[in-house]
C-alpha cells in the first residue's frame, strides 16, 4: 500500500524569487527556470528529506498538470519572428520540471510527465500507484503544477512510499489534505 | 502474471499509410527527408520529413488532432475491439501537440486528448504522457500498467507530433539540426532531423503475439538538455529490462539515435556498458526524421515487423562508426532468428528508457 | 572599450537570468565557462550567440567557435570590437 509521508503546496500570488532566497538562496539555476519549474523545485525543496543530494534509483518523479509549459511556450513563441531563444526553448517541454527536480536531487529514478483534463484524486492517485509497479521505485514525489500564468497557478505535491507509517495516498486522504 | 500483448497497430507517415507501406519502404531504403525552404515562414531552410496536410485534414479537426484520430481508428480496426467500453482507456503521446496554433486555440495536450476519446465515444479519462523525446516508449509503457493495474481489457496508445515554425527555430536556436538528412552513429553526423507522422498500438491481454515484456524509464540527474557523459540513466534503464532476457535472445536494439553528437556516443556507452555491445543496433531516424512523440511508437511497430520478417532494418544514412564503443550498426539489413528486441530512447530533462518486446515465447 | 565592456555585461546578466549580479560582480578576464569564474553550461553559449546577433549583427557558425569568442568578457569585447556589423 502506498502511503503519504509529506505534503507541500505554494498558493497562487507567492512571491517565488523570495521563497528560493528565504529556503534555498546557493542554487543560481534557479532564475533560469520557467514558472513551472520553480514552482516544482520550491514543492520540491519543501519535501526533500535526508540525506540530501546522495545519487539514488529508488526515488521518482511524476509531474500532473493540465496547461503543461504553455505559460513559457507563450514566451517562447516571443522570440520566434526575431531571435528564438534556446534558453526558452529548452522549457518548452512539459517534462522539464522532472528533469530539474532529479538534477538538484540527484534522484536518478523513473521522471514522468502527464496531462490530464483536469485535477481528478481518484485519477491521480491511480496512475502514481501504476508507477510503482516498477519494482526499483520505492518512494514517489507525485505533484499537480498546473500553470495557467505566470501568476496564476495551482501547486501541490505529495512525497509517497511504499508502506510507510503514514495515511494511505487514497482519494479520501488526498482530499483531506487539499481541503485543510 | 497475464501478458500483455500488442493487437493491431497503424503508422501514417510520409512514406506510407499502412504498417505494411511503411515497413516495405524502409526495406527499398526511401526516405522522406527533404529541404524545405520557407516552409511554416521558417527563415532557414531546414531538412525535414513532412506529412501531405490535405491527406489527412478532417474537418473541425486540427491536423494534429486529424492524425491522432486517424491512427487510432485504424488501429482500432485492425482489432475489433470496442473503442467505445469502459473497459478500453486512450493514452496519447506527444511533446508539442497543437502548438503552430497557440494564441488562436486551446494547444493543451488536454484538449487533444479529450477530441481523441470524444472520436470514439470513450467514458474513461484519457491519459497524455508527455515524456520529451521518450513519449511514445514511456505511453506504451503507461498503457501496459494501465491494463496491469486492473479494470480494463484495452489500451489504445497513439503518439503523434506535427512540425511548425515553433519546433523547427527552436530546434534551430539549439543549432541541433543537420542541413543534410541525419547520419545516426556515423563518423561524419552533425544533428537531427524533425519529422511528422502518427502510429498506433492497441494493447491488450493474451498469450499469442507480440508481449511487451517490461519498460524502464530513468533519468541521467545530469543536465536538461545535455545527455549524461556516461550513459547513466539509459545504462539503468537498459540494465531494468535485461533482467527478463540474455543479450544473446536480442535480434537488435532499436535505438534513438538522433544523429546528434552527444545522444548517439551516449547511447554507444549505455550499451557497451549494459554488455549489449555484440548485439546488432539500428536507427530509424534516416528514414522518418526525428518523429518526436511519435518516434517510440513507430519505430516499436517496424522492430516488430522486422522480427517477424527475420530481419534486422538497416540504418540509413550510417556509413562509418563514429561513437567511441565498438556497438554493432547494422548497415545493411541483416537476417536474424531472434525473437525479441529492445527499443531505446533519451531525451531532454535528462530522460531515457527502455522496452522489452518478445514475440510467443514461455509464460512467465 | 570600457564602456562595450560593461555594456556586454549588462546584457550578459540581463540574457543569462545572472540574478543580483552587477558588473563588478564579473572579472573582465574571469573564464566564462567551466568551474571557475561564471560557470556557464551550453545553453548558455547558445544564448550568447543570439546575443552576439541580436546586438551586434555578428553571427557565429557554431557553438565551438562560440567556445573561442566567449572565453571572457574582454576577450568577447574585443571581438564584438572587430567585427561588429551594427
Amino acid at each position: 500500500m502506498l502511503t503519504i509521508k509529506q505534503f507541500a503546496s505554494i498558493p497562487a500570488g507567492t512571491d517565488l524569487t523570495a521563497l528560493y532566497r528565504a529556503r534555498v538562496g546557493d542554487y543560481p539555476k534557479f532564475f533560469k527556470m520557467d514558472t513551472a519549474c520553480k514552482l516544482g523545485f520550491l514543492l520540491a525543496e519543501e519535501l526533500a528529506d535526508e540525506p540530501r543530494f546522495t545519487p539514488r534509483e529508488d526515488r521518482a518523479v511524476l509531474m500532473f498538470s493540465t496547461h503543461g509549459c504553455l505559460c513559457n511556450d507563450r514566451h517562447y513563441e516571443e522570440t520566434v519572428q526575431d531571435f528564438p531563444s534556446p534558453s526558452l526553448f529548452v522549457y518548452t517541454l512539459p517534462n522539464i520540471i522532472t528533469g530539474e527536480i532529479a538534477i538538484r536531487n540527484k534522484y536518478a529514478g523513473e521522471t514522468s510527465a502527464y496531462v490530464l483534463e483536469r485535477f481528478d484524486p481518484a485519477v491521480f492517485a491511480g496512475l502514481v500507484e501504476q508507477a510503482f509497479q516498477d519494482v526499483v521505485t520505492a518512494s514517489a514525489l507525485c505533484g499537480w503544477v498546473d500553470c495557467r500564468a505566470d501568476d496564476d497557478y495551482t501547486a501541490f505535491a505529495f512525497l509517497v512510499e511504499r508502506d510507510g507509517d503514514g495515511k494511505a495516498f487514497n482519494t479520501e486522504n488526498i482530499y483531506g489534505i487539499l481541503d485543510q | 502474471m497475464k501478458k500483455v500483448i500488442c493487437m493491431g497497430e497503424s503508422i501514417l507517415s510520409p512514406l506510407g499509410e499502412t504498417v505494411t507501406e511503411n515497413f516495405e519502404a524502409v526495406l527499398r531504403g526511401e526516405s522522406a527527408l527533404q529541404l524545405h525552404a520557407g516552409t511554416f515562414g521558417v527563415k532557414e531552410p531546414f531538412v525535414g520529413s513532412l506529412m501531405d496536410r490535405a491527406r489527412w485534414q478532417v474537418s473541425g479537426l486540427s491536423f494534429f488532432d486529424s492524425i491522432v484520430v486517424e491512427a487510432a481508428r485504424r488501429a482500432v480496426e485492425a482489432t475489433g475491439i470496442d473503442p467505445a467500453s469502459p473497459r478500453t482507456a486512450f493514452v496519447l503521446s506527444s511533446i508539442k501537440g497543437n502548438i503552430e496554433h497557440i494564441g488562436t486555440q486551446d494547444v493543451t495536450l488536454a484538449a487533444s486528448a479529450r477530441k481523441l476519446v470524444d472520436a470514439f465515444g470513450n467514458p474513461n479519462p484519457p491519459v497524455v504522457v508527455s515524456n520529451a523525446c521518450i513519449s511514445g516508449l514511456a505511453a506504451l509503457l503507461q498503457g501496459r500498467r494501465m491494463l496491469l493495474g486492473g479494470g480494463l481489457d484495452h489500451v489504445v496508445v497513439v503518439g503523434a507530433e506535427v512540425q511548425s515554425r515553433f519546433i523547427v527555430t527552436g530546434f534551430q536556436s539549439l543549432k541541433a539540426l543537420s542541413e543534410a538528412p541525419c547520419k545516426p552513429f556515423d563518423a561524419h553526423r552533425d544533428g537531427l532531423n524533425l519529422g511528422e507522422a502518427a502510429a498506433a498500438v492497441v494493447l491488450g491481454f493474451g498469450e499469442e503475439g507480440w508481449e511487451l515484456v517490461d519498460g524502464a524509464v530513468r533519468n541521467d540527474a545530469n543536465h536538461i538538455s545535455g545527455p549524461s557523459r556516461t550513459g547513466e540513466g539509459s545504462y539503468k534503464a537498459l540494465r531494468y529490462v535485461l533482467r527478463h532476457i540474455a543479450p544473446e535472445e536480442l535480434a537488435f536494439v532499436n535505438v534513438h539515435g538522433t544523429s546528434t553528437l552527444y545522444n548517439d556516443e551516449m547511447e554507444s556507452i549505455a550499451i557497451d556498458r549494459a554488455g549489449l555491445i555484440d548485439v546488432p543496433v539500428n536507427a530509424l531516424k534516416g528514414y522518418f526524421g526525428h518523429t518526436m512523440g511519435a518516434a517510440g511508437i513507430l519505430e516499436s511497430i517496424l522492430s516488430m515487423r522486422a522480427v517477424d520478417a527475420g530481419i534486422v532494418l538497416p540504418t540509413r544514412g550510417f556509413t562509418e562508426l563514429g561513437v567511441s564503443r565498438p556497438v554493432k550498426v547494422s548497415a545493411e539489413a541483416g537476417v536474424t532468428d531472434r525473437k525479441a528486441f529492445v527499443k531505446l530512447l533519451s531525451g531532454f530533462g535528462g530522460v531515457n528508457g527502455a522496452l522489452l518486446f518478445r514475440k510467443g515465447g514461455p509464460t512467465c | 572599450m570600457e564602456s562595450l565592456i560593461n555594456e556586454i555585461k549588462l546584457k550578459l546578466i540581463d540574457a543569462l537570468n545572472l540574478d543580483g549580479m552587477t558588473p563588478e560582480d564579473i572579472d573582465n578576464d574571469a573564464p566564462l565557462f567551466g568551474d571557475e569564474g561564471l560557470g556557464l553550461d551550453s545553453i548558455d553559449v547558445l544564448e550568447l550567440i543570439v546575443l552576439l546577433e541580436r546586438n551586434y549583427g555578428i553571427r557565429l557558425a557554431s557553438p565551438q567557435e562560440g567556445k573561442k569568442v566567449f572565453q571572457s568578457v574582454a576577450v568577447m569585447a574585443d571581438y564584438v570590437a572587430a567585427n561588429r556589423t551594427k
